[in-house]
C-alpha cells in the first residue's frame, strides 16, 4: 500500500500505466484534459509510452482502435460531447469485439451542458452506439479505486474483448486527497489481432449481407456477453448487516452516501449502501441477496433515471419498494443524502 | 510455364477464394485492387502490408488479398491507419476510401495525417459519386453531372465545382510527401505511383494517390460509355504527381 | 383461417430485371383496388447479389413487408435458389426458367411446380433483354387472368424512357411480352437447362499464345472487348457467373499486348506469350 496526496486524474494514469496501457488518443475536453496531460507528462520519462493528439475524439477513437489492432494496450479518455462522438469508434470496437479501452470523466449533460459533474453518461458509455449495449462498465467512487479500476479495465478489456469504461467525473477527477493505493494485479496480456500471416490472414469486417448473416455474429457475442457476467460484475456491500434501508448509488454519489450513512447509524438508523462497481453487468446475484431483506430501497443519481433505469429492468422485483432521487448534473452532498432517509422515516 | 488454375489471371497476393468479388460488372475500383496487388506483388511487400477499407463500395475488398484487412467505418480508414501505423512502423499500411470517405465525412482525417506526415499510403478512389448508396452527388461530382441527388445535373454555385483533393492535400503536406492523381485509364503508369507511394512510406513519409475509376452502375454506361466519361473526367482532374502551388497573389 | 394476403416471392440475378417485374405487377394488383405491399431485399452492394422481391396483396391494409411462407415463388436463376428456398412451403406454387435451372434441383415433393425456359426464348427469339416482359406476362395470366392490354399499358408507362430511346426497342419488348402472355407453362417434360454458367477454366492455344478465360469469374462487363486494340475478343455462347455472355478470344488476331488482363476488374482472362 502506497499512500499518495494526488488528484483523481493523477490516478487514473498512474493506473493505466501499472495496469500495462502503452498508448493514448484524445482530445482535450474538460474535466479530462488531464488525463492527456498527465500522460504525456509520464511519457517524456518513459519512451515505451506513446500517445497521439489527435484531430478531434472520432479520429482519437478510431487511432486508438488501430492501435489495439497491432496489439497495444491503447486508450483513450474522454468526456461530454467527445463520449458522443466516441460512439462512433465503439460502435465499431463492439461490433469486431475488440478490447477498447475508455475512461469518461462525466460532466454535465446534454450538449456542452457543464464541465463540471454528472453521472449523465450512464446510458451512453452502458448502451450508447447503434448496437446492443455489449459493454463492461465500471464506475470509480475515489481516487484510489480510480487507479486500481484503471490498471483493471484493460485486463478485463483483453480478456474478454467487449469495449470497456470506467466512469469517473468532474469532482472525482480534480479532488486531490490523500488515499492509500493497492498495487493492480498482473496485468492480462495483449496480442495482435491483426496477426500478420499470409497463409491465413485476419479479415475483419463489421458489415454483413444478410440479416442471417448478421443475426448468427450478434447471437455469439450475446452469448459470450451472457457468459462472461458472473466473472466481471462486482458491487460492495457497506454496512448492509442488519440494514432495514438500502441506497444503491455509484461513483461520487457513492462516496457521498456512505459518508451519509455512517452518520445516520451513529443516529440508530439502520441503513446501508450497496455500491455496483460494474454497472453493466450488474452483479444482480449479490446485489438482490441484500436487496431482498430491505423495506425501503432509496436509487440516488446525480441524472435522470439512467441508473435507476439499468438496475430497476434488471431486479424489477425492488421497483415497489424504491424510492428514487434524481439531480442531473448536480452533486448531491451527505447532508441531501440523510435529510432524504430522515424524511421518509 | 505457370499452372493455370483459378489464380492465374490475378496477382499472387489477390484472394482466389474472394472470386467472384462483390464488386459490380466494370468496376473501376476491383481494377485499381488488382494494380496493387500487382505492385505489392512486385515489391514483395505481402508479409508486411496490412489494408484498412472504408464503408462504401471499398467494404466490398474485405478479404480481396491475402493478407490482413481490417474494415473500418465511413471516413474512418485513415486514423486506424495512423494507430497501427504508429504501433507496427516497419509494416507498410494503406488506408483505401472513395470520395466521401476522402472528401466529405472523412476530410478532417485525411488532412490532419497529411499535415503530420504519418507515413501511412492513402488511395482514394475517385469515381465522382457515392456509388455503393446508389450514386448521390459527392463534392468531386463535376458541374452539371447527373446523380441521384442532382437529377437535374449538379449546381456548382450551390455545392460547389469540382473538388480536387489531392491539390488541397498538397498545399499542407509535408514537402516529402507523395500526392499524386492517377486513372484507370493507365494502369501502367497507375502501378508506377503506387510503387513511388510504397516507397515513400518507407522513407518516413505520408503518400497519397487518388485514381479516377469508372462506376458503369450508377453512371448507367456500358463499357465504351465509362471510359469516355472518364476521358472527360482526365481534363477536369489532371493526372501526375501534384506539386504545391507556391502562387502568391501580389 | 382465412388466408388474409397472397405473397409472392420473386427472384433471380441482379440485372434481369426481377425489380421491374414486381414493380409493374405491384403497379397492376393495385390497379385492381385491392392493398398491396411490394418491397425489394437489399443489401449493401449494388450488383453481385441476387435480386429478390416480395410482394403481398389483399384485401385488407397490409402493414407488414416481411413473410414466412410464398403462395407463389418465382426463380430465374440458380443462384438465387439459395437466396429463397426457405420460403417454400409444402402448397407454394414454383415458377421457374427451366432454360438455366434444371427441375431436379427444385423442391422435390411440391405438386405445383412450372416451367418457363425464359432465357432460352429471350436469348433465341427476341434481341433485347426482354426475359423479364416474358415471364411477367406469363406469370400475370397464368396466376390472375389479368388483362393483356391493361398490362401492357403498365408496362409502357413503367418503359417510356426506354422505349423513347429506339422504336425497334418497343416492338420487340412487345413481342416479347405477347408471347409470354400466350405460352403455356411447362407441368412436365421441362425444357433442358442449358443456359448455365459454365464451369472450369477455358483454355486456348496456338503455337505462340495461350489465352486463358475463367466464365465462374467473368461477370460480362465488356471492358476487355473494348480495350483489345485488334479486336480479336467478342462476346461468345459461353455463360459467366451471373448468366451473362463471357468473350471469346480469336488467337489469330490476338498480340498478346496484355490490355485484356490489364483492364478486366475479375482476373478472369489473361493471354500468355509462350
Amino acid at each position: 500500500m502506497e499512500k499518495k496526496f494526488i488528484t483523481g486524474n493523477e490516478a487514473l494514469v498512474l493506473g493505466a500505466i501499472d495496469g500495462g496501457a502503452e498508448m493514448f488518443f484524445g482530445y482535450p475536453i474538460t474535466p479530462a484534459t488531464e488525463i492527456l496531460e498527465g500522460w504525456i507528462g509520464k511519457s517524456l520519462e518513459d519512451k515505451n509510452l506513446q500517445y497521439l493528439q489527435a484531430e478531434d475524439e472520432t479520429a482519437s477513437g478510431f487511432a486508438t482502435i488501430g492501435a489495439i489492432l497491432a496489439g497495444k494496450k491503447a486508450f483513450t479518455a474522454t468526456a461530454g460531447v467527445g463520449h458522443v462522438l466516441m460512439q462512433d469508434p465503439v460502435s465499431m470496437a463492439e461490433n469486431e469485439r475488440l478490447p477498447f479501452v475508455g475512461i469518461i470523466a462525466q460532466r454535465g449533460g446534454p450538449s456542452t451542458g457543464t464541465v463540471i459533474y454528472s453521472q449523465q453518461e450512464v446510458d451512453l458509455a452502458a448502451l450508447g452506439g447503434n448496437g446492443d449495449g455489449l459493454r463492461i462498465v465500471y464506475s470509480a467512487s475515489n481516487a484510489a479505486e480510480a487507479y486500481e479500476l484503471a490498471a483493471k479495465i484493460f485486463s478485463t478489456a483483453w480478456k474478454y474483448r467487449f469495449p470497456t469504461f470506467l466512469l469517473s467525473d468532474g469532482y472525482l477527477g480534480k479532488q486531490k486527497t490523500t488515499s492509500e493505493f493497492k498495487k493492480p494485479l498482473k496485468p492480462y496480456p495483449s496480442e495482435k489481432i491483426l496477426k500478420e500471416s499470409v497463409e491465413k490472414p485476419v479479415h475483419l469486417r463489421n458489415c454483413f449481407g444478410s440479416e442471417e448473416e448478421f443475426a448468427e455474429v450478434l447471437k455469439k457475442n450475446i452469448a459470450d456477453y451472457k457468459e462472461i457476467i458472473s466473472k466481471v460484475a462486482e458491487c460492495e456491500s457497506y454496512k448492509t448487516v442488519g440494514a432495514e434501508e438500502i441506497i444503491i448509488a455509484h461513483g461520487s454519489v457513492a462516496a457521498s452516501a456512505k459518508t451519509a450513512i455512517d452518520e445516520l447509524r451513529l443516529e440508530k438508523i439502520k441503513v446501508g449502501l450497496v455500491r455496483p462497481i460494474t454497472i453493466r453487468p450488474l452483479d444482480c446475484r449479490a446485489m438482490l441477496s441484500v436487496l431482498r431483506k430491505a423495506k425501503r430501497i432509496y436509487i440516488i443519481e446525480s441524472a435522470f433515471e439512467q441508473f435507476a433505469r439499468l438496475v430497476i429492468y434488471k431486479m424489477p422485483e425492488i421497483a415497489d419498494k424504491t424510492k428514487k432521487m434524481f439531480k442531473p448534473a448536480q452533486g448531491i452532498s451527505p447532508d441531501e443524502i440523510i435529510q432524504l432517509v430522515k424524511n421518509n422515516q | 510455364m505457370e499452372k493455370i488454375d483459378e489464380q492465374f489471371a490475378m496477382p499472387a497476393c489477390i484472394n482466389a477464394k474472394s472470386k467472384p468479388s462483390l464488386f459490380c460488372p466494370g468496376c473501376g475500383e476491383s481494377m485499381i485492387l488488382k494494380h496493387l496487388g500487382g505492385v505489392i506483388d512486385n515489391e514483395k511487400m505481402q508479409t508486411k502490408t496490412t489494408l484498412a477499407i472504408d464503408i462504401g463500395c471499398t467494404l466490398l475488398a474485405w478479404n480481396y488479398f491475402n493478407f490482413d484487412i481490417i474494415q473500418t467505418h465511413h471516413g474512418r480508414s485513415v486514423p486506424v491507419a495512423v494507430g497501427y501505423k504508429m504501433s507496427r512502423d516497419k509494416r507498410l499500411v494503406i488506408a483505401l476510401m472513395g470520395d466521401g470517405g476522402a472528401y466529405a465525412i472523412g476530410l478532417q482525417s485525411l488532412l490532419h495525417a497529411a499535415f503530420r506526415n504519418n507515413p501511412i499510403l492513402a488511395i482514394v478512389i475517385n469515381n465522382t459519386e457515392y456509388s455503393m448508396t446508389g450514386g448521390q452527388m459527392a463534392p468531386t461530382t463535376i458541374p452539371s453531372e447527373v446523380t441521384s441527388t442532382s437529377p437535374i445535373g449538379k449546381n456548382a454555385s450551390c455545392f460547389g465545382p469540382a473538388f480536387h483533393g489531392p491539390e488541397l492535400v498538397r498545399q499542407i503536406a509535408n514537402p516529402n510527401a507523395y500526392i499524386a492523381r492517377g486513372s484507370v485509364s493507365n494502369p501502367t503508369i497507375l502501378e508506377k505511383m503506387i510503387s513511388k507511394a510504397i516507397k515513400n512510406q518507407i522513407d518516413g513519409n505520408f503518400s497519397m494517390i487518388e485514381i479516377l475509376s469508372i462506376c458503369p452502375t450508377n453512371w448507367k454506361t456500358d463499357a465504351k460509355g465509362s471510359f469516355e466519361f472518364l476521358s472527360k473526367l482526365e481534363n477536369i482532374y489532371s493526372l501526375g504527381e501534384i506539386i504545391k502551388n507556391d502562387k502568391k497573389d501580389n | 383461417m382465412t388466408k388474409k394476403t397472397t405473397k409472392i416471392v420473386l427472384a433471380g440475378e441482379g440485372g434481369q430485371g426481377i425489380q421491374t417485374i414486381a414493380k409493374i405487377l405491384s403497379l397492376a394488383l393495385e390497379k385492381t383496388n385491392c392493398s398491396v405491399s411490394y418491397i425489394p431485399q437489399f443489401g449493401p452492394e449494388q450488383r453481385g447479389t441476387p435480386s429478390v422481391a416480395f410482394i403481398q396483396f389483399g384485401d385488407e391494409p397490409i402493414y407488414y413487408s416481411q413473410f414466412s411462407t410464398a403462395d407463389i415463388l418465382v426463380v430465374l436463376r440458380k443462384r438465387a435458389l439459395v437466396s429463397i428456398d426457405r420460403f417454400i412451403g409444402p402448397k407454394t406454387e414454383i415458377v421457374f426458367d427451366s432454360s438455366t435451372i434444371p427441375r431436379r434441383i427444385i423442391q422435390q415433393n411440391n405438386k405445383y411446380v412450372f416451367g418457363i425456359p425464359a432465357t432460352k426464348l429471350a436469348e433465341e427469339k427476341f434481341k433485347s433483354k426482354s426475359l423479364n416482359l416474358i415471364v411477367l406476362a406469363a406469370i400475370s395470366k397464368r396466376f390472375f387472368d389479368y388483362p393483356k392490354n391493361a398490362l401492357w399499358e403498365i408496362v409502357e408507362k413503367q418503359l417510356y424512357k426506354k422505349f423513347a430511346k429506339n422504336p425497334e426497342i418497343e416492338k420487340n419488348a412487345r413481342d416479347a411480352f405477347d408471347f409470354g402472355y400466350e405460352f403455356e407453362l411447362e407441368n412436365k417434360n421441362y425444357s433442358k437447362a442449358e443456359f448455365d454458367v459454365a464451369s472450369g477454366i477455358i483454355i486456348k492455344k496456338n503455337t505462340q499464345r495461350t489465352a486463358v478465360i475463367i466464365p465462374k469469374y467473368c461477370k460480362g462487363c465488356g471492358i476487355c472487348i473494348e480495350k483489345c486494340p485488334v479486336d480479336a475478343l467478342s462476346f461468345g455462347k459461353t455463360l459467366g457467373v451471373f448468366g451473362t455472355p463471357v468473350p471469346e478470344i480469336d488467337l489469330d488476331k490476338c498480340i498478346a499486348c496484355g490490355n485484356c488482363f490489364r483492364y478486366c476488374p475479375d482476373s478472369a482472362i489473361r493471354v500468355v506469350k509462350k
